[in-house]
């Protein structure tokens, strides 16, 4: 069953995004559909919001391990913070994007605070500009993947033997080099993974987010592939181009899916 | 502060004592750094709740509480019918999704059969597939054999979503029971569907537990699937909501009262099922 709803649409998809299709009838075209996209303006400057989006992923995953760091130091109430900042995955992309557009409205919290703290002339309507609106999502993204990422990091921190960062301390390291030259290195495996996981997310669970925020606008400024896949298809209706780009966007899966097994292949090989 | 009292003392006391003192500062730190990102995390929900209770105007000022968002968001959304809609949908597919996912998960770890480990690569594989890949081509197929105006379809879809990752996962748990068991189990007499039923799965049930609140939080708070899938009367309460945001007519605290009514059930679950949520997540990682 899995397959049938599964693998059968890959096929379907790859086949209906050679044709010119619009729900109704299908001519076939042939592969030069793909050529003609990669002419596109458009296809380029889709890609080139994801691309931008991956700046955001150093932040996604850089904050929660300085986060994890701190709470593995098991201060009073860490547990409580644990379970709030993890609270926002139980909440839904929609209901966070509703909340992010309040609040970097122009009328918003966020250039309130602006004003407060004396820098009312930087105020903006972020979400009014192609490129700030691209901003406004990745602040929001990194901010609701802060929990997940750090259960992550918390995990490998567990995990750690003790006695290393024991003996580095014993050696004469201060706290932030044994951070960075001990427990750093042997937490590279769930590195990876949450890099994974956040990329995932960055390309294929922002729908529900870009759909209350902004609505892919201004202009294209907020359109990832995996909006444009609803918007080609279902929105104008030419479901041969939208079936195109989900094709586009599930080889570059495939591909970073690739490339990260390799690397973790080639480090249990080389049994660090 | 770190001086040494007038009683002897050797320096390796004082060196103690000051660093007791310093580390004790530094959690100090510590723990107001941790309560600053504790408000930056907990703030948005605060102002969701402070602005439900708001009418438009009181939300442009800041000031004053009302009763009157909720009473326009139960005119404009029928929130009893899609909070109705979306436990349906959860219910039916997460029973689907773990039917599948134990049977499937028990075979993969205890069977062997030809080709089971090909099958297995395929299911991990599908983990793989982004919903917007096979979105368009799904919605025709269901389209086709008209189940995109029931829940059917919905259903369908969420379930062929979430079976990789649970039966990934409940192969990971049965693999951890011993074959010994199992095998001592089967001499018994009980046959592998009894020694399934009887045996596996009870001693599987925290793994059945991670499955239902990763698949119910997913579920819920799921759009596009909804969006696509089912017709207004059967959309599910998150669906509903971006709906109703997508419809510009609604006033804010409206829109909060709705965003606060579509998130409780979802953190509910997660306050109390936490445990198994985080297990689920780091379960991924396949050890």
């Amino acid at each position: 069953m899995v397959i049938a709803l599964l693998g059968v649409p890959i096929a379907q998809a790859i086949y209906y995004s050679m044709t010119n299709w619009n729900g109704l009838t299908a001519t076939w075209i042939g592969p030069s559909t793909y050529t003609r996209a990669l002419h596109d303006p458009i296809f380029w400057r889709v890609l080139e919001n994801n691309g931008l989006l991956l700046l955001a992923i150093p932040f996604a995953i850089g904050i929660p391990l300085g986060v994890a760091a701190l709470l593995n130091e098991h201060v009073r109430g860490w547990r409580f913070f644990r379970s709030v900042y993890f609270l926002p995955t139980a909440v839904s992309w929609v209901v966070i994007g509703m909340v992010a557009l309040q609040f970097f409205a122009l009328d918003g919290l966020m250039n309130k605070m602006l004003a407060d703290i004396g820098l009312g002339s930087f105020q903006t309507d972020m979400l009014a500009g192609q490129r700030s609106a691209l901003v406004a999502l990745a602040i929001t993204f990194v901010w609701s993947m802060l929990g997940t990422n750090t259960i992550i990091f918390l995990t490998g921190m567990a995990t750690l033997d003790p006695t290393l960062t024991e003996a580095a301390r014993v050696d004469g390291l201060a706290r932030r080099q044994i951070f960075f030259r001990v427990t750093l290195p042997l937490l590279k495996r769930f590195i990876q993974f949450s890099f994974v996981i956040t990329m995932i997310s960055a390309f294929s669970a922002l729908f529900s987010l870009i759909f209350v925020m902004t609505g892919g606008g201004p202009g294209l400024g907020t359109t990832t592939l995996e909006f444009f896949v609803y918007q080609a298809g279902f929105a104008q209706g030419q479901f041969g181009t939208g079936a195109l780009y989900g094709i586009i966007l599930f080889v570059i899966m495939i591909v970073v899916g690739l490339v990260q097994l390799r690397l973790i292949r080639s480090q249990d090989g080389e049994g660090w | 502060m770190t001086a040494a009292p007038a009683a002897p003392a050797s320096p390796a006391d004082v060196r103690r004592s000051r660093g007791r003192a310093r580390k004790r500062a530094l959690n100090g730190w510590v723990f107001l750094l941790m309560a600053v990102v504790a408000v930056v995390m907990l703030y948005p929900f605060y102002f969701l709740l402070d602005n439900a209770f708001r009418t438009q105007t009181q939300f442009d000022q800041q000031s004053g509480h009302s009763l009157a968002g909720w009473t326009q968001l139960f005119r404009d959304l029928p929130v009893g019918s899609e909070l109705l809609n979306s436990m349906i949908v959860c219910a039916a597919s997460i029973a689907i999704i773990l039917l599948v996912s134990t049977t499937a998960g028990f075979a993969f770890a205890k069977l062997r059969y030809r080709g089971s480990g090909l099958v297995f690569l395929l299911v991990v594989a599908a983990l793989m597939v982004p919903l917007q890949s096979i979105i368009i081509p799904e919605y025709v197929n269901l389209a086709k054999y008209s189940l995109i105006n029931s829940y059917v379809g919905a259903i369908l879809v969420y379930v062929a979503l979430g079976t990789p990752f649970a039966t990934f996962l409940m192969a990971t748990y049965y693999r951890g029971i011993s074959d010994e068991l199992i095998e001592a189990a089967v001499m018994d007499g009980l046959g592998y569907e009894r020694t399934f039923l009887q045996i596996a799965l009870p001693l599987s049930l925290p793994a059945i537990a991670t499955v239902t609140v990763l698949q119910f939080i997913q579920i819920w708070d799921d759009l596009l699937v909804g969006l696509l899938f089912l017709q207004p009367g059967q959309r599910t309460i998150t669906v509903g909501l971006a709906a109703l945001s997508a419809g510009r007519t609604t006033s804010i605290p409206a829109l909060m009262a709705g965003s606060f009514i579509s998130a409780v059930p979802a953190i509910v679950v997660y306050l109390i099922f936490q445990r198994h949520l985080v297990k689920g997540l780091t379960l991924g990682m396949g050890k």
